[in-house]
């Protein structure tokens, strides 16, 4: 965990504790997320029973746009669009798919996609956003942690987004005051949710 | 007579003659692996003619080894079959018990995650007690082992081995009534065993898991059974065709007590009660006949000598 600038398990179980901290390390380098999480600060009470585990990421990688893996030529009303990185083509395809309707994208061979717009709506059609790699990425983050939680634990809530995540888990119903602990969490790595 | 467990590795050249070899010497075959060039054969052989079959095997690039968990059943218990417990931990523990002989089964538990919610229902119950031992592989939480075990245990009648994260010692301390055997330092991990220490952690589960056989072993000397299971597993498999077309890896497994016989019980069963053995003796009178909770098969339990009045 020599990546991750701040990693701590507090646990009143010092056993326990250590225990959990060996499978934190194994689930995100398993998972390839280690490079992804800069601070990371797990609770576990298993006398309430609670776990916490609340952190802060690195920089996320922004939002891919079709001029990003992709060349538009636009001839009158005919677009041709060449893809050169295909692992984007699927979700491409499934907004255009949405936005004009099946019949009218043509797709005549696995690199090429081909529409017919006005003026006004291709000009525009650079920018469409079609991936937004932290979405997955923050679903793989607390997928992790759900792997790091003790079992049993099936009364969850999780948040994401603005670089911070927790997700807190327990057998029972969650405290009232949760957010308050998750907090405070939080300040111990001087981070604030 | 007495039959040590033991474990032959050699070459596939010629191993029908180590095969005929124990049998001739009135030992047992319980299993057969052929792995690519290679055969293990677990066997039951006379305790004195060890060397010789050492002697035959060695030009045959044969091995033979003390495996004492030949002939044994047993039930790895885990609270669920879920990412949390598997593949490691779980797999690893039953994976090396089987390496000493033992034929060992996974149980996941239904709903045996959690503390205050884990339970334990009356088929894994039953399941459960058909095995030899029980090995309940826990968490890594003294609180949380100390509240639920008790459930987990409730109604279990075979020797139960436990394992879980805290040390020995505090298992020890928190599981009330005792069970036959602890073993502290293994609990969760998601990682594959191979370090030393890990190494030597599942050998301390084979270890407490033979000495507590070996305990039971014991008790069960003093009213032996009215026939060896694996004498009672030869007579099967030479008297019911039909075992041989089965697929299973041991279509016969045997147990400590008894066979776990797997062919449908509802036709079966009387054909097995009515199977003689000898002299107008059939395995009726020797030994209880009964539907496994493990799908359709059929769970033989030998009756001991102060029931039968009879040795065979």
């Amino acid at each position: 965990m020599e990546a991750v600038e701040y990693f701590e398990v507090e646990c009143p179980e010092k056993a326990g504790g250590d225990y959990y901290r060996r499978i934190a390390d194994v689930v995100l380098l398993d998972h390839n997320l280690i490079r992804v999480v800069l601070k990371l600060h797990i609770f576990i009470d298993p006398k309430v029973p609670l776990f916490v585990a609340g952190g802060v990421t690195r920089k996320l990688p922004g939002i891919v746009r079709l001029r990003d893996f992709a060349d538009v030529n636009i001839q009158d009303r005919k677009v041709t669009i060449s893809i050169g990185n295909e692992a984007y083509l699927a979700p491409l395809l499934q907004i255009l798919w949405k936005k004009y309707g099946k019949d009218h994208v043509e797709q005549p061979d696995r690199f090429t996609i081909i529409l017919y717009l006005d003026e006004e709506e291709s000009r525009s059609l650079e920018d469409l956003p079609v991936f937004d790699p932290s979405e997955s990425i923050y679903k793989d983050l607390i997928y992790a942690l759900q792997v790091i939680q003790p079992e049993g634990f099936k009364v969850r809530r999780q948040y994401y987004g603005n670089g911070r995540f927790y997700l807190v888990a327990s057998e029972d119903t969650l405290p009232e005051d949760i957010e308050d602990i998750v907090r405070q969490k939080f300040s111990l790595m001087g981070e604030s949710l | 007579m007495i039959l040590v467990p033991v474990t032959y590795k050699g070459g596939i050249y010629r191993h029908d003659e180590i095969i005929d070899l124990i049998e001739d010497l009135g030992g047992y075959i319980i299993q057969k692996h052929m792995i690519a060039q290679e055969v293990v054969l677990q066997a039951l052989v006379p305790k004195d003619d060890i060397e010789l079959i050492r002697k035959i095997g060695k030009p045959l690039t044969g091995d033979i080894t003390l495996s004492p968990l030949v002939g044994t059943e047993i039930a790895v218990v885990t609270p669920s079959l879920e990412i949390h417990h598997l593949p490691h931990a779980s797999c690893d523990v039953a994976e090396y018990i089987r390496r000493f002989g033992a034929k060992t089964n996974m149980v996941g538990l239904a709903r045996g995650f959690g503390k205050r919610i884990a339970q334990l229902n009356d088929e894994e119950r039953d399941v459960i007690n058909e095995h030899d031992l029980a090995v309940y592989l826990l968490g890594d939480f003294e609180t949380c082992i100390e509240k639920k075990f008790p459930v987990l245990r409730r109604g279990i009648m075979v020797p139960i081995v436990l394992c879980g994260g805290p040390p020995t010692e505090a298992l020890k301390a928190i599981i009330d009534p005792p069970v036959d055997g602890y073993v502290g330092s293994i609990g969760r991990f998601m990682h594959r065993t191979k370090e030393s220490d890990e190494i030597s952690r599942l050998d301390d589960v084979v270890e407490e898991v033979t000495r507590v056989l070996d305990k039971k072993r014991e008790e069960m000397a003093k009213d032996p059974l009215s026939i060896s299971p694996a004498r009672l597993m030869d007579i099967i498999s030479e008297k019911i065709d039909e075992i041989h077309e089965v697929l299973s890896p041991t279509p016969i497994t045997v147990q400590m007590g008894g066979l776990r016989v797997k062919l449908p019980y509802d036709t079966f069963g009387p054909v097995l009660r009515k199977t003689g053995i000898d002299e107008g003796v059939t395995i009726g009178d020797l030994a209880e006949v009964l539907p496994s909770r493990m799908r359709d098969y059929i769970l033989i339990r030998i009756k001991p000598f102060s029931e039968t009045n009879l040795v065979i």
